[in-house]
């Protein structure tokens, strides 16, 4: 058992001047190293929320988050956020976009430079350096924004609907890649989505939280033979009763809620 | 970023191959380009050339309107007996002093309220009130605080530009994107490193164009205390002038005025350029 993050007893209360709302509700978790986990629920359950306090954006109510054993802050090197937008600064070129990071960390050195642009090399992006993000497509930019991610070391990655800008074609395409890239890379990646095709076509582990407060409704092990690409995974019949059970999970709750 | 359009260079160069349809492109822009410079020009010819002959046959009164070989030979005497540069130059210090103070401290501000967010909703109805005042009001108060002279005049200038650039500069400050914001704080900047990499090259055009107009206003602020209290510069010589009737001495203050202000709005357009290439890269 290699642990990397662990999650115990977890509950979030929000407060605003209307109401005070209770957004999460004892979450226990444990993830281990270079294992892919997608976060399902039906909308506004609170999915993006888990990944800002495993960032340390925003500090649990009760109880406890730990990441190879220490509190998650966002000064420390730990984990990586992706975003929906891809959130590129437009006045910079591609290559600078990917030094944006290492310069808010101060660790802008050339070794670490060196690094991000053979991450960049290795993943397509050689062309593309000196470019401006808008001179580029959608799959590409988000493309920039992982290898400026990835270019921080971070043990984990906190994906938040990286895909869903995306139109379907670069979606499935830029899932291939972008899972490539991870398992290459050997990082621990959470993937929050709405889509449920992508989280199976993807993860290791599936967690299928319930509507508002969200506690775990359910946990689903994946085992996709290792060489499947997402794409080749989302043809199979494993895949396809997959979706049919989360599918359920997800409308019941629904049900239940009205 | 935009790109030069080197058509001139590429129509002269005999040895890159262009299509038919692409030369003719490229020569229709160009002529296009001269067609747009030769009217602007020509306009320009047209109206002194009427204003001279105009004056000259006495259509219209020379001694109402002057004319333009008149405003030359004003110029040549203002020249000659030192007065071109003595005025000039006052007015000139005055409006450059306001516009770099105002301009200063503007940003300043606007940059403690960005960072201060309590500060920022108390002063609001502070700006809001002294904004649409019209500085004008206050300059009886002016000339008594700070005597009739160059203070006042600079103390104008500088009353004029300055809340418009706090609000200005403020409003482009508060509205950079949330998620780039939000994108920076998941990778740990603090304030002042959102503030220098997300915040400043994200307002530069903003910043460009408050500059533009505080260009305008400086010499607003500096005319407009001449007016008031002064005893030399160019605000004096305009308002000299209509007192004595003496319109070619009007006129040429005014075309001063424009050679001077324009002056200052290129140097601003310089480092708008200058600006971009240290970012946009």
């Amino acid at each position: 058992m290699n642990k990397l993050v662990s999650i115990e007893n977890l509950s979030l209360i929000y407060q605003s001047i209307d109401s005070e709302t209770t957004a999460l509700k004892n979450i226990n978790l444990e993830i281990e190293k270079e294992e892919f986990i997608a976060i399902v629920g039906p909308s506004g359950c609170g999915k993006t929320t888990i990944l800002s306090l495993i960032a340390g954006l925003i500090k649990p109510t009760t109880g406890e988050i730990k990441i190879l054993d220490k509190v998650p802050n966002l000064k420390s090197n730990l984990c990586a956020y992706m975003f929906q937008r891809d959130n590129l600064l437009p006045w910079r070129t591609i290559e600078k976009n990917i030094y944006f990071g290492l310069e808010l960390k101060h660790k802008n050195t050339k070794d670490n430079q060196q690094y991000a642009l053979n991450l960049a090399e290795k993943y397509g992006l050689k062309d593309f350096l000196k470019k401006h993000p808008n001179e580029l497509s959608g799959g590409m930019r988000q493309r920039v924004a992982l290898i400026r991610t990835l270019s921080l070391k971070p043990e984990l990655l906190l994906l938040d609907e990286p895909f869903s800008a995306l139109d379907y074609q670069t979606r499935l395409k830029l899932c291939d890649d972008i899972f490539k890239i991870i398992k290459n890379e050997k990082k621990t990646a959470i993937l929050v989505t709405h889509d449920i095709q992508e989280a199976i076509s993807m993860a290791d582990r599936i967690i299928v939280l319930t509507a508002r407060p969200a506690e775990i409704k359910a946990i689903h092990k994946l085992e996709f033979k290792p060489d499947l690409t997402p794409f080749n995974r989302r043809n199979t019949e494993e895949a396809k009763q997959m979706f049919d059970i989360i599918w359920q999970e997800i409308q019941n709750e629904k049900d239940d809620k009205l | 970023m935009k790109k030069t359009i080197n058509y001139n260079k590429r129509l002269r160069n005999p040895k890159q191959m262009f299509s038919k349809a692409h030369f003719d492109y490229l020569k229709k822009f160009r002529t296009r380009k001269l067609l747009i410079s030769f009217t602007q020009i020509l306009i320009l010819v047209i109206f002194l050339l009427s204003w001279e002959l105009l004056t000259k046959y006495e259509v219209v009164s020379s001694f109402f309107f002057s004319s333009p070989s008149k405003i030359i030979k004003t110029i040549g005497e203002l020249y000659s007996s030192g007065e071109l540069f003595y005025h000039a130059k006052i007015t000139l210090s005055e409006t450059l002093i306001g516009f770099v103070i105002a301009t200063g401290i503007g940003f300043l501000v606007a940059f403690v309220l960005w960072y201060c967010d309590f500060l920022r909703r108390v002063s609001e109805p502070y700006l809001v009130v002294l904004n649409s005042l019209p500085k004008i009001a206050l300059g009886p108060i002016i000339i008594i605080w700070f005597g009739a002279g160059s203070k006042a005049i600079i103390f104008m200038c500088i009353l004029i530009i300055i809340i418009v650039t706090i609000m200005n500069i403020l409003n482009s400050f508060t509205s950079c994107d949330k998620q780039l914001i939000a994108l920076a704080k998941s990778l740990g900047a603090n304030k002042f490193q959102i503030f220098i990499k997300l915040i400043l090259p994200n307002s530069l055009k903003d910043i460009v164009s408050t500059l533009k107009i505080n260009v305008g206003l400086s010499w607003i602020g500096s005319i407009m205390g001449e007016y008031l209290v002064s005893k030399a510069g160019l605000g004096y010589l305009l308002i000299y002038g209509g007192q004595v009737f003496n319109l070619n001495l009007v006129m040429t203050s005014t075309v001063i005025l424009c050679v001077l202000a324009s002056a200052m709005y290129f140097i601003v357009a310089l480092f708008e350029k200058l600006m971009n290439k240290v970012y946009h890269s």
